[in-house]
């Protein structure tokens, strides 16, 4: 069941999003690269980081160190993505 | 009906649902947060369980719940005691008790002589530290993680003070898997499963949700894994 493409991963990454922040699926769709996450979402205060990164390990079958969470790997959804798909990919 | 039970250090409340006679299924909510964001889920389940003619049990764990226990005293023994102690009131009744946990709450039944035991994304105990370890220093930027097992006070986690024994014990417990457990887990989790179901983990939610059509799922897959378990 381990994500086999970068595709898949980025979906993962968007389902994350969406369950852990109660977003709609509508408004989770609609994230591109650019869509900037930390600072910019409401919804994403530093306790619902801690979500995030939890359930993106229980999907992807990782393990995200905490000195690699930084504001550049949460800055936009593209950047989030990117650090995903070098974690589960590699 | 709300029931009690009794244990070797006490005496908590205990939710029972559905028939006096026949299989029991004795639940447990998954750990610290997540189970106050379960809790209304669960109560569907059992409900649903009760509507199939699946009786049930939801007993309050010392030092969370209801329980007058104070949560910096909870460990990890006393709840597996705890539910012991409410597996061996249902058996006295001369019923078949199946365990059912979710997420951490499959770390709780490790005394108990079950029949089987039935989880829902069940996690090692390591995995519940390192989350409580991260929420812990999203509220207190600079906190130790590595220190979270050694000697000290209590930890303010989100609320709550966490013993440092609790966390040590949760650091090395496993959920008991075997050939008499089954595990679901949601679909897009990459960790082995007997079934996965499509749904949203609302143990993640920071606003409590419910999902009356997953409760019926997995009713129906309790329901039936009792069955076979009686055959």
């Amino acid at each position: 069941m381990r994500p086999e493409g970068v595709s898949e991963v980025e979906d993962t990454v968007r389902a994350v999003l969406r369950d852990v922040l109660g977003l709609s699926g509508e408004r989770a769709a609609a994230f591109t690269e650019t869509t900037p996450l930390f600072g910019a979402l409401p919804e994403l205060d530093s306790l619902a980081v801690a979500g995030v990164l939890t359930e993106l390990e229980d999907r992807l079958g990782i393990l995200i160190e905490d000195d690699e969470v930084d504001g550049d790997m949460l800055e936009s959804f593209g950047s989030l993505t990117r650090y995903a798909v070098g974690k589960a990919l590699r | 009906m709300i029931s009690s039970y009794d244990w070797a250090g006490g005496h908590e409340a205990m939710w029972r649902f559905g028939p006096d006679a026949g299989p029991v299924v004795l639940a447990a909510l998954p750990l610290f947060e997540e189970a106050n964001r379960t809790r209304a889920f669960l109560m569907t389940l059992l409900r649903a369980l009760a509507e199939r003619g699946v009786a049930s049990a939801l007993p309050d764990l010392p030092g969370s719940g209801e329980s007058l226990f104070p949560t910096e005293t909870a460990t990890l023994d006393r709840w597996r005691q705890a539910y012991d102690g409410a597996a061996t009131l249902l058996a006295g009744e001369g019923r078949r008790v199946h365990g059912l946990g979710i997420r951490g709450g499959a770390l709780v039944d490790s005394y108990a002589l079950l029949h089987s035991r039935w989880f829902l994304s069940p996690q090692p105990g390591q995995a519940v530290v390192r989350e409580l370890g991260r929420i812990w220093q999203a509220a207190e930027p600079g906190a130790d993680t590595g220190d979270m097992l050694g000697d000290g006070p209590p930890i303010p986690i989100a609320g709550n003070l966490v013993s440092r024994t609790l966390l040590g014990e949760l650091g090395g417990a496993l959920p008991m898997l075997g050939p008499s457990t089954r595990v679901l887990r949601i679909e897009g989790d990459s960790q082995p499963a007997d079934r996965w179901v499509p749904g949203s983990p609302l143990w993640r939610r920071v606003e409590p949700d419910n999902d009356p059509a997953l409760a019926a799922v997995l009713a129906d897959d309790i329901a039936d894994w009792i069955a076979s378990c009686a055959s």
